[in-house]
């Protein structure tokens, strides 16, 4: 009885070990990973990232931060565009949270449900490194996420790397029924992977083959010639590309803001993402991401415009600029966004699609003072 | 041949200590055993809850924000010395556990008290003062809990109580009466330091072990094909605490002639526990090697994304160190008996 009795166990077990349970291909699927948005000319896209809330965050004060940050926003949109203007998306680009719980995830998302309904804009939340790195299953965070009512995500049950990879299309009458102005494409960029076993230390990781393979499908769906904005969490080797051949080999490609440490690609030539380089041949009119905080430099590298969004809040680490810092890399991103007294890098980056071609970056350095706030706006 | 014969009276009765004791010594052996698990377990979630923090701070050092790690740190105190509170009743109950004499023991009680009071006053002032000077802007301002910092303030109230009550205990109660179970395990005299510096980081490898062992139950995605690798981490996880429980509940509570026999034995089983599960950890990790940050790495706070797997590692190295060095002694007291 006991050999039979573990005859039938094993197997089970085994499998049950090793299965993954019902998962879809995603080729065969594509329209599960579609949201769609009304477009209109000047659709602003409010990009947070790298808020970091974790254990020894007071969620009170970065809720007051992000508060007063938003009235900064709304103010700016209604100044230079109109009463009516306002902010349409948030695109929230990872690392929402580090060594955080389950209190963290429904403080974040009752906080943005709120001010959805006060601003109404809709918003995303994209997979960072650490947004895997709390307290929570992952799937449950998932779900939080596909739950809350103002929040576009997706994350179906797939053999798709990741777990945020879906296109928001803004189309002319908000269905899919109409033709796509723009697509925007939300990638999950990953966390970090071992190349063996027993690797002590793991890379960080990147936007993989499937992934790419995924946006094209999505891409030709709505048409080769529908220009597409990406948001993910970690910078590929391109960045790195961009600013070695401006600083080493004299290119002269536009680039602005600062670059004060590194980019967090894993500079494996074996593991170097394909996304930016197929997307230039798709219309790709720029990436924007987050990750490393000190850096939210930007550039047109041949046609595409890569840039890392402003840091937003005061959680883990941010750059203090300070005006006579001698450092070439400080003088030079001082030069470029003009200003002229010490702040810190922390705040946000505004996205408006212009028209149905063209859009327009600036930068918002908002930092709370005991006196009057600090704020600035630069565009790109 | 022998060591099955060993083996089969691993479970022997008479071979405990707690054989000798009569009736009144078995409940309170009992109960100091019962709160000692107790203790353990609430001593191994504050201090996952301390490690979470004080992670995130150095986080801020090591990427050059001192002023953001110093602002967090103050902010995260009362969670570290929440910590304390709770391993230092650990100590005082360990106390209770192990008495070499009653005069050892009431000094122990005393001290660890005086201890226990002091971080649970420290904690409750802290809170006072940091609410008035700024650190909190409400004292339940939130995270990580929405009663932080007031539910850290409540916890002090407790240790104050239990700090309070081991001291009554020994001036009046044990004044009469005084407490008798007999001492399980030696008190060390040669190279005591060594000794209490290993014991002092098993326990803090076991307390990690034990809480992340069993969050990663929960947080785990065993879903997505992670489920092996989910699995083998736990059971690696669970390895320092109950190499620790053994140690703590199996041999200890062994007479002196039967600690010397078993510890071979003993040793080598452990050995072979731990290296299984080392192996089963390499070998998941191999087949998934993208797991340890997909499948979810709550569990992982003294690792940022480049060192999961050294942090893996420390954990899956601590009962193997534990099994060596006690396969060590084992053969030194085999030695020593032919």
């Amino acid at each position: 009885m006991k050999t039979k009795t573990w005859a039938v166990l094993l197997p089970l077990l085994a499998t049950s070990l090793t299965s993954c349970g019902a998962v879809s291909n995603y080729a065969d699927h594509l329209e599960d990973y579609v949201e769609t948005m009304r477009f209109h000319e000047k659709f602003n896209i409010l990009q947070l990232t790298d808020i970091h809330w974790s254990y020894d965050s007071s969620t009170l004060a970065s809720r007051n931060y992000l508060d007063k940050l938003l009235q900064q926003v709304q103010k700016h949109i209604s100044d230079t565009q109109g009463a009516g203007a306002k902010i349409d998306l948030i695109e929230i680009t990872g690392d929402q949270f580090m060594l955080a719980n389950a209190y963290h995830v429904e403080t974040f998302l009752k906080f943005f449900e709120e001010k959805a309904v006060e601003y109404g804009f809709l918003y995303t939340a994209i997979w960072g490194n650490h947004d895997r790195h709390g307290l929570y299953n992952p799937n449950w965070l998932s779900d939080q996420f596909g739950k809350a009512e103002h929040c576009i995500f997706i994350d179906p049950e797939d053999n798709l790397y990741g777990r945020s990879n879906f296109v928001i299309n803004l189309t002319e009458d908000g269905t899919s029924a109409s033709t796509t102005k723009w697509q925007l494409a939300n990638l999950d960029s990953g966390a970090s992977f071992s190349e063996t076993a027993i690797s002590p230390f793991r890379d960080y990781d990147y936007i993989r083959e499937d992934q790419v393979d995924w946006w094209l499908k999505e891409h030709a769906r709505v048409g080769e010639s529908v220009p597409t904005i990406a948001y993910y969490h970690i910078p590929q080797q391109d960045n790195l590309e961009a600013w070695n051949a401006i600083h080493n080999d004299g290119a002269t490609y536009k680039h602005k803001f600062f670059k004060l440490e590194g980019f967090a690609d894993n500079g494996n030539e074996a593991y170097a993402s394909k996304f930016i380089e197929e997307g230039r041949n798709h219309n790709l009119k720029a990436a924007f991401m987050g990750h490393a905080h000190n850096v939210d430099w930007t550039v047109d590298y041949k046609g595409v415009v890569l840039g890392l969004g402003v840091k937003t809040g005061t959680e883990l680490y941010f750059a203090h600029i300070d005006t006579k810092d001698t450092d070439p890399a400080m003088v030079e991103g001082l030069a470029s966004v003009g200003i002229n007294e010490n702040f810190d890098l922390i705040g946000a980056a505004l996205v408006t699609l212009q028209d149905e071609n063209n859009f327009e970056l600036e930068h918002l350095y908002y930092n709370e003072r005991a006196t009057s706030d600090f704020v600035a706006w630069v565009k790109w | 041949m022998g060591q099955v014969v060993i083996m089969k009276k691993f479970f022997d009765r008479e071979a405990f200590l707690l054989s000798g004791f009569d009736k009144k010594q078995k409940r309170q052996s009992l109960l100091v055993s019962l709160l000692l698990v107790l203790f353990f377990i609430v001593s191994a979630f504050t201090f996952f809850n301390a490690l979470y923090g004080f992670v995130d701070a150095i986080g801020s050092i090591v990427s050059g924000s001192i002023d953001v790690a110093l602002r967090d740190i103050v902010r995260s105190i009362p969670l570290i010395l929440s910590a304390f509170m709770s391993i230092w009743a650990l100590l005082l109950l360990q106390a209770f556990y192990r008495n070499p004499n009653p005069e050892r023991w009431k000094k122990s009680v005393m001290k660890d008290s005086i201890c226990l009071l002091c971080f649970a006053l420290a904690n409750l002032l802290f809170v006072i003062i940091g609410r008035f000077a700024g650190v909190y802007l409400s004292l339940v301002e939130g995270s990580p809990s929405p009663w932080y910092p007031l539910d850290s303030v409540l916890f002090s109230l407790i240790f104050i109580a239990l700090g309070v009550l081991a001291i009554l205990y020994v001036k009046r109660v044990a004044k009469d009466s005084p407490y008798v179970v007999p001492s399980r395990g030696e008190v060390r005299c040669k190279a005591r330091g060594l000794y209490c510096t290993f014991l002092a980081f098993w326990l803090l490898m076991a307390l990690f072990g034990f809480s992340a062992g069993l969050f990663s139950i929960f947080i785990y995605d065993f879903l997505h094909g992670h489920a092996f690798f989910g699995v083998a981490t736990v059971i690696a996880y669970l390895m320092p605490p109950l190499f620790l429980a053994a140690w703590e509940f199996y041999y200890h509570e062994l007479k002196m002639e039967n600690k010397k026999r078993f510890l071979l034995p003993l040793a080598i089983v452990g050995l072979v526990v731990s290296i299984f599960a080392a192996a089963l950890y390499f070998i998941s990790l191999g087949l998934d090697r993208d797991a340890p940050s997909n499948a979810g790495f709550g569990m992982f706070p003294i690792a940022f994304a480049a060192s999961v797997n050294i942090a893996t590692m420390l954990v899956v190295a601590c009962p193997l160190i534990v099994s060596i060095v006690a396969l060590i002694n084992g053969l030194r007291l085999r030695k020593k008996a032919n």
